[in-house]
């Protein structure tokens, strides 16, 4: 199954969650450092990536803090 | 009656002492970035949420000095919504940033137009509605109009935010009038001028004016020595409460001499 995270298409297994994604297109540094998920433009809470399944061609957003005016 | 007055900044019950409110971007360096904002002795830093690729490390670094900032002034974070044109987008954003940030105060941005950025009051206020209802205390930017801002204190926004004029112009002060009229008729709101401020005296006629706070970035962080133009901004802020504090005089329509005219020398003296 594809899915989009920030734009990029990817392949995820058969039964893939936001977790499994994540773990996916993630490096291991960025796995540690603070971020945030959207799916499908919805928000979705750290405590419920394991439990969200994906869908074909879902989009998800991966945020991270930069700086702002 | 005391030289100098010091008062607090109101930020939905939270007391904060400083009423200057600082960006983080654009600044020539991170450690200018800190620098800057340690000089504006600000305590209410913005920032935001993008996408990061995974090969990208910049972002990191930024957030570890805005931490670094925010523990050694024991301040405060504020979130933005920009880039968001819909309530929607909004809206998520903002409960993404909550996460992150562990705050519920949100710097609540919806675009309506990219040339100016002038805010669309129709999302805002439809953004503002869903993200109170969720616990949120939202500071909407907004431009200077009266009934816009209204709207949103009648749904409960404590504090508002109109703008001087668009962001990162450096225009000053575009609308006086509306901004004082604002001011005066809604005398409970907080009020924050955000935006288009671009010199430290933009800030302080905005204090004068009786504005609670101002918020800016560009005219810190791409003025020629951003540290020493923060130490200005902290100055001119001060200032410009003080002066309003203190009642500024009324204007007059005719001259009165300033020195006493009673025995003045060589009065009506003919030669």
């Amino acid at each position: 199954m594809n899915v989009f995270i920030n734009g990029q298409q990817i392949s995820v297994g058969s039964e893939p969650t936001v977790l499994l994604a994540l773990q996916h297109f993630l490096s291991t540094d960025q796995q540690k450092q603070s971020f945030a998920v959207a799916l499908n433009g919805n928000f979705v809470g750290k405590t419920d990536y394991q439990q969200t399944s994906l869908n074909q061609d879902d989009s998800i957003d991966v945020l991270f803090p930069i700086q702002g005016g | 009656m005391s030289d100098s007055i010091n008062t607090t900044l109101n930020i939905y019950g939270q007391h904060v002492d400083s009423r200057l409110l600082i960006g983080s971007a654009l600044y020539p360096s991170p450690e200018i970035m800190k620098q800057a904002i340690l000089a504006s002795e600000s305590k209410i830093i913005t920032l935001s949420l993008k996408r990061q690729n995974p090969a990208e490390q910049a972002g990191a670094k930024i957030w570890q000095y805005i931490q670094e900032i925010v523990e050694e002034t024991q301040g405060f974070l504020l979130p933005n919504t920009a880039g968001c044109k819909t309530a929607k987008e909004a809206v998520t954003l903002a409960k993404m940033s909550r996460e992150i940030f562990k705050t519920d105060w949100i710097k609540l941005e919806v675009i309506g137009d990219d040339y100016n950025l002038q805010p669309d009051p129709i999302e805002l206020l439809n953004a503002t509605e869903q993200l109170l209802e969720d616990g949120f205390k939202v500071l909407p930017y907004c431009t200077d109009d009266l009934v816009i801002c209204q709207r949103l204190y009648d749904l409960g926004c404590q504090v508002i935010m109109p703008w001087a004029s668009p962001i990162g112009t450096g225009k000053g002060l575009m609308n006086p009038y509306n901004l004082e009229t604002i001011r005066l008729r809604l005398p409970q709101a907080t009020l924050i001028l955000d935006a288009g401020i671009g010199k430290p005296s933009d800030a302080c006629l905005a204090m004068e004016m009786g504005y609670d706070a101002v918020l800016l970035n560009s005219a810190i962080a791409l003025a020629d020595n951003p540290v020493m133009m923060a130490k200005a901004f902290a100055q001119a802020t001060v200032a410009g409460e003080q002066g309003y504090i203190a009642g500024v005089m009324q204007q007059r329509q005719t001259a009165h001499p300033s020195t006493p005219t009673l025995d003045t020398p060589f009065w009506h003296q003919q030669g």
